[in-house]
């Protein structure tokens, strides 16, 4: 077992367990709940890292997904489906929306994609605030996935395992062959096609994989603060809310979904007190920032920064390095 | 029938309007390549701009919208020096990143500024119709248009005849060879950006009498700009104007026959139909 030898393997291990254990230093519920929403945000950024790290493509429309894993899991309890299997149902029923999304989106490229990411998404929005079944603009109550007293604590508990599976997905597509051609199709669509990559196909895995994910939590979200309504649960607020977590932190990296949700999120919470209904200024700001000063967003700019100082004189003849979050 | 001539004529006075703002964000594609995410926060900033006129120094909108669009134009050429300049050459995923997040900042100042306040402005002109046989008008709506008109046939004519709109068209035709033929790049390519955001501004005072304002007034109006320019082709000026009088009417008919609720709707599934069969736009020529 090689992977017993790594201290990396070892050090991760050791702050999923912290990350777990939080809940037993903190007994103040409201905490909890900021808690919950950072990792569970985190968890949303790696999905949507896959995507728009990995791949390179900037969905503004991941909120489709969170949507319908929220309403997924609403719907089936009501017709009676247990409430563990509507939560897979729910992801399922996302992940075949992907599909579709996918093959009409990914034939498009660059702003065109982006729009029509975010067109699907609003369809989405509108659709559920018109229709009756989905309770229109005055929205549905959740089931409880968890009750009682432990109620935060395993919600928080959840989220700790989402974002962990999250991150192995993240794990594999930074070190796989899947995950090697998609940083090529982010470099570059046509040399990447050109070299054999069926590029489409590629894509549309990573998205499928990254619709199943933000789907499982956007049910655990819904559930979570136990009412929805389409202006709540499909803004495009929440996807651009996932997309500059992601960039912050390093699109394309490993923790950089996660540095970017600890910091965004809880610069967030401070402003919130602050400003009011003004909390996305923050977002704007930061996003302002990032694109002039820290496109490879924290972790990106600290890698390249490390990768430079220790690797250059191991290599006499220093061949141009494949991926890295260079645009 | 008068129904339905009426829900057109009503579409028409709508679209022109539309036209104003599709063509604003056209003029930034063509030239820069740059989709303005915060196209309908600059709308928003306008409309901001015209009622503030007319709160404090007792301007009609129909008049305020004129110093509004210079507002605009100034505060357009700004931005792009400061924020759109530094991200001209980078890729499209940063420049749709940075124009959201401009969009975010216009919007949430706007919160900060003026509150969620719904505002309204109350003039005369708002109640009186006019009246051509069996169709009726809003006497306000016929004003806004017939002024949405004359900046629409101006703006043809300037990016067709005038020096500095063939140094446009150049930029957009080739951005690589034009500056080699002497045009300046950076203030063509700012003067273009103000002057879209100009006319999202104008655009903006033209709605104000008609809309409740907010900050969030502006949202829906980024994303039906871009239906009206993929409509059109993406980067053509005068599709945008024909996609904005084809979203008016859309909205209108759809309105009438299906229910208003559903106008937006499909609007964006308009929107996906053009952009995967048509990607060049239903009026648009095939572009590189």
């Amino acid at each position: 077992m090689s992977i017993l030898k790594s201290w990396k393997f070892w050090i991760g291990l050791i702050v999923v367990l912290l990350w777990a254990r939080m809940p037993w230093f903190i007994r103040n519920n409201y905490q909890l709940q900021v808690l919950f929403r950072i990792t569970l945000f985190a968890a949303l950024g790696l999905a949507w890292n896959l995507v728009g790290g990995y791949a390179g493509q900037l969905s503004l429309g991941h909120v489709a997904f969170f949507g319908v894993g929220a309403y997924g899991l609403a719907l089936f309890t009501e017709i009676g489906i247990p409430i563990w299997i509507s939560v897979f149902l729910a992801a399922v029923v996302a992940t075949i929306f992907a599909a579709v999304i996918g093959a009409i989106a990914f034939r498009l490229r660059g702003p065109y994609f982006t729009l029509s990411t975010i067109a699907f998404a609003e369809v989405l929005r509108l659709t559920a605030t018109n229709l009756n079944v989905t309770g229109g603009a005055i929205g549905l109550t959740m089931p409880s996935l968890f009750v009682g007293r432990t109620f935060w604590r395993s919600f928080y508990l959840a989220s700790v395992a989402l974002t962990v599976v999250a991150f192995l997905a993240n794990y594999w597509a930074s070190r796989s062959r899947f995950g090697y051609y998609l940083m090529a199709i982010r470099e570059d669509e046509d040399t990447a096609s050109a070299v054999g990559i069926n590029t489409a196909l590629c894509k549309l895995q990573a998205l499928l994989m990254s619709a199943f994910l933000t789907a499982l939590a956007g049910a655990l979200y819904g559930s979570a603060f136990q009412f929805i309504v389409p202006d709540s649960i499909l803004t495009l607020e929440i996807s651009v809310q996932i997309a500059i977590i992601t960039m912050l932190g390093g699109a394309g990296t490993l923790l950089g979904p996660i540095v970017g949700a600890v910091l965004l999120l809880t610069a967030s919470e401070a402003f919130k007190n602050q400003f009011r209904e003004s909390h996305l200024l923050i977002y704007g700001i930061l996003i302002v920032v990032v694109v002039l000063f820290l496109p490879e967003g924290i972790v990106g700019g600290l890698q390249h920064r490390f990768r430079r100082r220790i690797r250059p004189p191991a290599d006499a003849n220093p061949k141009p390095a494949l991926g890295g979050a260079a645009q | 029938m008068v129904r339905f001539f009426q829900a057109c004529a009503d579409g028409l006075l709508t679209g022109a309007l539309y036209a104003l703002i599709g063509m604003g964000l056209a003029l930034i594609f063509g030239v820069m390549r740059i989709v303005n995410f915060a196209h309908g926060a600059f709308l928003m900033v306008g409309m901001y701009a015209t009622y503030v006129l007319f709160d404090y120094f007792k301007l009609n909108p129909y008049i305020g919208f004129l110093p509004a669009g210079l507002v605009l134009f100034i505060f357009g050429y700004v931005v792009y020096l400061l924020l759109i300049r530094p991200v001209r050459d980078r890729s499209h995923f940063m420049q749709i990143l940075m124009t959201t997040g401009i969009g975010l900042i216009l919007t949430d100042s706007a919160q900060l500024i003026f509150k969620a306040d719904y505002r309204q402005t109350n003039i005369d002109l708002i109640n009186r119709s006019v009246h051509i046989g069996p169709f009726g008008a809003n006497a306000a709506e016929v004003l806004s248009f017939a002024i949405a008109v004359a900046f629409v046939v101006g703006l043809h004519f300037f990016v067709t005849r005038s020096l500095t709109g063939q140094a446009l068209r150049a930029i957009s035709q080739s951005p690589e060879v034009a500056p080699l033929m002497g045009i300046n790049l950076t203030r063509i390519q700012g003067f273009s950006f103000a002057l879209g955001i100009a006319l999202a501004g104008v655009a903006g005072g033209l709605l104000l009498p008609r809309l409740y304002l907010f900050p969030g007034v502006g949202e829906d109006y980024t994303t039906k700009a871009f239906v009206m320019v993929v409509l059109g082709g993406m980067g053509s000026i005068e599709g945008a104007a024909l996609g904005g009088l084809v979203l008016g009417l859309s909205e209108s008919l759809t309105s009438l026959y299906v229910g208003n609720q559903w106008a937006l709707i499909v609007d964006f599934v308009l929107f996906l139909l053009v952009l995967s069969f048509k990607p060049s736009g239903i009026f648009g020529r095939q572009r590189a």
